[in-house]
Parts: structure tokens; C-alpha cells; sequence
């Protein structure tokens, strides 16, 4: 089993909503709880395992600002894991999920220097390193409903920009939306591997904005009456 | 081994030496209270965050650790080269290695978030982390220090004297190839990338490790009332400015690759040309650090003048820790280049220069293993012969035309 995220770049609005949920869950979690610091002041930061980046394509007026949600990647050739002296990094055999063992884990912070992507998170307060553990805790609990055991982003996302499935199976639904929609990895050069992919932007078409002829009144009337005849 | 005819003797106490020792004392006292109030509190009382994971003590550690492997250096030159004139500075010298690499763990071991799971690297042993690998060697480099010391000093056992001296020369250089592989490994970020990291922390070890002994010496000397002719000091001098050159020429061509390759000009303009960094590296470590230290040592002037050759090791140990300070906190500051050609924003300030500035917790801690170190070495100067009776040009003469 590989199990990993697919986040569709086309729909995500950026509400933050998954980082929001992710912290609510997690800080309640194994891992928990996700240390905020100087959360009423001037510049409040914490412990997030889920943030949001966002940067502008195309220039305007044919922009377009992408949202890019990103976590732990879960990579196959993970370097979190390599770099890691006491073992506390370690990637599951059987599910592939990237895991920090907070029993173990020194707060050398070597794998923050190792991860490319950012993803490691320093809790000040434990001393250790803490990452997104693909709500490992709720995904298994049989206890819950089978919807609910996906992690917290997917569950809250409003947008439905978020999928939970496994990799490894070709008719998993995470599976057909990379094959259909051109799925990615970000920075697949690196040659980690990461588990987690992004459904780029649907092309769109540009919004005609100064070569448009204004419509005569006769030709808007007729249009208008063949509206109105067609309902 | 040839220091037969050299006679070594402890140092002797005096008020001086109780002053300093006392102060180092107190230094050592407050930085055990900062790790005390670290582990307490947690590190969010330190200056470092998400973006900065290593702060002010990692720079004071690996200055001490890459001094340390430097210092052994002036023992090496007169076992494994055979140069018999430096051969009388051996015991100090792998003294003064001891001492340095022991202030240095210190700090790196109490900066840990958990110091207490150190002893899990030993028990896990991932043969793929360059951070493990440093371990044993930093603790094979206090083993082989402390044997290697032995042969010097215990006759019964001086036959060994060669054996150990190349091991212990051999361990130093893979110790500091390590240590630079800490950064030289990383693919992450972009200002360390690449082999080159390996060389230039030898030749800063070799340049703060002689700096640091040049300084130990002469206040050794001046301590004990010990005499220091010029023949050793002009030796050690002009080794020095060729130590200087070294560094300089590995930071040049590392900084001349990255600058050829256009993804890296970004984190080189921000070092080199557009942050705070960048006064840093041209004032404090170019200038102060390299350039003015080569031009006291030198300057006809300033021949046989020891104000000169102290200034300048001081001058090469401030530039040294300013090259670690701006190696470790400006390559952390800049942010991963995530969306190359974009302008990335977010509402958790990732994606900006994250800025720096370290609490008064991480300079105690980093000056109290600073002082852990000169603590060592003033007690091991007391309570066994390291140093020379005397290194007058009389006494060293015969030695440098062996």
C-alpha cells in the first residue's frame, strides 16, 4: 500500500480550512499537542503540519493565483529518514506513511535541514520534530465511519481539492485523477519520489477583454426574445 | 621522538591563573543554568524557529569542534611530516584538542531538544545519517587524542608514539570531512550543496586550530613566565598566513561554482550583496578576518613583534566564527525555493528571509562551553607537564635542523 494526498490546484481557493482542521485534529493526537507561540501577540507563529502557499501565474489580466497546499510529501527515498541518527524518522513498510517517533526523536533538527520541501516542524515547547502524519490515528480506527477515516484535510476541504486513497492501486480514486487529470510531484528532479501529487489548473480560456464590438440594440433585443424562447 | 632534550614541566599557580580559572568557572555556571532554563522552558525561549533550526550555540559548537581538529594539527606536523621543531608543542596541542572538542559537544549535545536521548544514536546506529556518523568520530577523535597524548607523555609506551600520531591525523581530517558533509550533504538548501564544504572546513580547522594555539601558547607562556623565541613564533606565523590563503581560496571557488549556476545566484546575491549577511562576510570575514591578519603578519614592521601575531590570531578566530555564524544562520535564512521565477506569499510568513536574532540563553550557553573548554585546559596544565620549560631560539635551534 502507498498511501498519500492528491490536491486539485484547479478548485483549491486557499481558505486555509484543511491547515485549520489538520491543527485541530492533530493537537488532540498522538502527536499533540501542535505548540502555538504567542498566539494573541504582534506575530503569532506554531506548530502548522498543513500551509498554504500561494503565487500568481500568467501575467494580468490573464493571472491566475494558484494555492498550493503543502505537507509532508511522504516521499519513497525519504531524507528526513536517512539523515535521521536516532531512527525516530522512519517510513512505515506498510503503508509507506512518513512517521516521526516523538519517544525517540533527539530535537537534533537535522531533518529540517534535509527535507526540501519545508515539511518538518520544529515544536519549540517538546524539543521535537513533529510533520504530518496522515491522521494515522483516525485513517485505521475502525471505529469510525469509513468516511472518516481519511485525514482531517480531506474530510473539511469545502472545495473538495483534497483526495485520500492509496497509490498503489491502479483503480483507487487517487490513482485515476493523476492518470486523467495529469497528477505531478513537486520537485520530482530531487528524485525522493514524494507519494503526494497536484492536479495542475485546467487551461482556461482568455476572457476577451478589448476587441469585443459592443452589441447593437436590435442585435441585443434578438438575442434577449431567443433567450426568452428557448426557456 | 625527538623532545628528549626538552624539559616540561606543569604550570605553576599564581593570582592570574585563580582569576581565570574562576571566571571560566562562573561562565560555566551560567551556561549550565541557560540549559537548565532551556530544558524547562523549551527552546521557544531561544531566538531559533521553523525556519532556523540551528542557532548561536551550533555556531559557537562547530567553531570549537573545527578548532579542535585544527589544534591537533601543530602535533601532527612534527609526528607524521617529521618536522622536529614543532615536536616540543605536541602535548599542548593535543591537550588543547581535547579540551576544545569536549566545550564544543557540550554545547551541541545540551542544545538538543532532548539531550537526554543521545544515547539512542548509539543503540540505533543508521549508517546513512552523516550526523551519526559524526558522532563516533567525534568520540573516536577524543579516544584516539587522549591515546595519542599518552605516547607522548608515558615513555613505556612512546614506541607507539608514530602509530598513534597518524591514526589520530588521519581521524582529524575524516572528523572535519564530516563535519563539513553535515552541509556539504544537503540538497535541501541551496548555499551548501557540494563537495567543496569538505576542504574548506579542513583549512578552517587548520587556520582557528593554529590561531587558538598561537593565543594558548603565548598566554601559557606569559602565565608561567616561560620563555617563546621568535624561531617557533615566526614558524607558527607564517604557517598561519598559509592557513589564511587556504580558506580564502576554497571560499572563493565555492562561491564562484555557486555563482556559475544560475538557481544558486539568488542565495549568493543574498549573502554576498543584499542582507545583513553581506557586511558580515566582506567586513567581518573578508576584512577583519583574512585580509588584515595577512597584512600583520607580513609587514615588515611588525616582524618579531608579538602583539602582531596575537592581534592577527585573534583577528583569524573573529572571522572564523563570523564565516560559521553567516554559513549557518544566512544559509538557513533564505527560504526554499519551492516555485522557482515565482513570487511566493502565505499567511505563515514561509517563503520570506527569516530573520535572527539570538537570545541571551544561547549566548550563555555557547560561552559556557566556550569556557568548559579553557577550564579543562587550565586544569590540565596544572596537574600534568605539558608545556615546555622553555621554547627560547637556543633550545628549538638544534631542533629545526634535525
Amino acid at each position: 500500500m502507498k498511501l498519500g494526498l492528491v490536491i486539485d490546484l484547479d478548485v483549491c481557493v486557499g481558505c486555509h480550512g484543511c491547515a485549520v482542521s489538520c491543527k485541530q485534529w492533530n493537537t488532540s493526537g498522538t502527536t499533540g499537542p501542535l505548540t502555538d507561540y504567542n498566539p494573541y501577540g504582534k506575530d503569532p507563529s506554531g506548530v502548522w503540519f498543513n500551509r498554504i502557499r500561494s503565487y500568481e501565474v500568467g501575467d494580468y489580466p490573464h493571472n491566475k493565483t494558484i494555492n498550493f497546499p503543502m505537507s509532508c510529501m511522504h516521499c519513497e527515498q525519504a531524507d528526513c529518514v536517512d539523515v535521521c541518527p536516532t531512527g525516530a524518522s522512519y517510513k512505515r513498510a506498510e503503508d509507506g506513511v512518513v512517521l516521526v517517533d516523538q519517544d525517540k526523536c533527539m530535537g537534533c533538527n537535522y531533518c529540517s535541514w534535509a527535507c526540501p520541501y519545508g515539511a518538518r516542524e520544529l515544536d519549540r515547547a517538546s524539543g521535537t520534530m513533529k510533520k504530518c502524519t496522515l491522521c494515522i490515528d483516525r485513517i485505521y480506527d475502525e471505529r469510525l465511519d469509513e468516511y472518516d477515516r481519511q485525514p482531517s484535510c480531506v474530510i473539511t476541504c469545502p472545495a473538495h481539492a483534497r483526495h485520500f486513497g492509496d497509490f498503489d492501486d491502479p483503480n483507487s480514486n487517487v490513482s485515476k485523477l493523476v492518470r486523467e487529470r495529469g497528477g505531478y510531484a513537486l520537485m520530482p528532479e530531487l528524485g525522493y519520489n514524494p507519494t503526494n501529487r497536484y492536479l495542475p489548473p485546467r487551461v482556461t480560456r482568455p476572457i476577451p477583454t478589448n476587441d469585443v464590438k459592443k452589441k447593437s440594440l436590435i442585435s441585443s433585443v434578438k438575442e434577449w426574445v431567443n433567450q426568452a424562447v428557448a426557456r | 621522538m625527538s623532545s628528549k632534550t626538552i624539559v616540561y614541566s606543569e604550570l605553576r599557580s599564581s593570582k592570574a591563573y585563580y582569576i581565570l580559572l574562576g571566571i571560566c568557572a562562573v561562565l560555566v555556571g551560567l551556561g549550565a543554568l541557560s540549559f537548565f532554563h532551556l530544558e524547562h522552558q523549551g527552546h521557544h525561549v531561544t531566538g531559533m524557529n521553523n525556519q532556523i533550526v540551528w542557532g548561536l550555540p551550533h555556531v559557537f559548537a562547530i567553531f570549537l569542534i573545527v578548532a579542535a581538529s585544527g589544534a591537533l594539527n601543530i602535533s601532527s606536523i612534527g609526528t607524521v611530516f617529521s618536522k622536529t621543531i614543532y615536536q616540543p608543542l605536541g602535548r599542548l596541542s593535543a591537550l588543547l584538542a581535547i579540551s576544545l572538542l569536549i566545550g564544543g559537544l557540550a554545547i551541541l549535545v545540551l542544545d538538543l531538544g532532548h539531550a537526554d536521548r543521545l544515547l539512542v544514536t548509539l543503540t540505533h546506529r543508521n549508517t546513512k545519517s552523516i550526523f551519526a556518523w559524526n558522532i563516533w568520530l567525534y568520540s573516536g577523535f577524543l579516544a584516539l587524542g587522549a591515546l595519542y597524548l599518552w605516547t607522548m607523555m608515558d615513555r613505556k609506551v612512546n614506541r607507539f608514539y608514530k602509530y598513534a600520531g597518524f591514526a589520530a591525523f588521519n581521524w582529524r581530517l575524516i572528523l572535519t570531512m564530516g563535519t563539513g558533509s553535515i552541509f556539504g550533504f544537503l540538497v535541501a538548501r541551496e548555499f551548501y550543496t557540494g563537495a567543496v564544504m569538505a576542504p574548506l572546513f579542513i583549512s578552517m580547522s587548520f587556520s582557528l586550530g593554529l590561531s587558538v594555539y598561537i593565543l594558548v601558547l603565548l598566554a601559557s607562556a606569559a602565565l608561567g613566565s616561560r620563555e617563546v623565541g621568535d624561531l617557533i613564533v615566526n614558524r607558527l606565523r607564517y604557517l598561519l598566513a598559509i592557513f589564511i590563503g587556504a580558506v580564502l581560496f576554497f571560499e572563493l571557488a565555492r562561491h564562484l561554482a555557486n555563482l556559475y549556476v544560475t538557481e544558486k545566484q539568488g542565495v549568493e546575491a543574498f549573502i554576498l550583496k543584499d542582507s545583513r549577511y553581506a557586511a558580515l562576510f566582506w567586513v567581518g570575514q573578508i576584512f577583519f578576518g583574512s585580509l588584515l591578519p595577512l597584512f600583520l603578519i607580513f609587514c615588515k614592521k611588525f616582524v618579531n613583534q608579538r602583539w602582531a601575531v596575537r592581534l592577527a590570531a585573534m583577528l583569524v578566530i573573529l572571522g572564523g566564527f563570523v564565516q560559521l555564524y553567516i554559513n549557518l544562520i544566512g544559509g538557513q535564512a533564505y527560504p526554499l525555493t519551492l516555485f522557482p521565477n515565482a513570487e511566493v506569499s502565505s499567511s505563515f510568513f514561509d517563503g520570506e528571509i527569516t530573520q535572527y536574532s539570538a537570545s541571551i540563553w544561547e549566548w550563555l550557553l555557547g560561552l559556557g562551553g566556550f569556557a568548559l573548554s579553557v577550564l579543562i585546559l587550565l586544569i590540565g596544565l596544572q596537574v600534568l607537564r605539558f608545556l615546555p620549560e622553555s621554547l627560547a631560539d637556543e633550545v628549538i635551534e638544534p631542533l629545526s635542523q634535525a
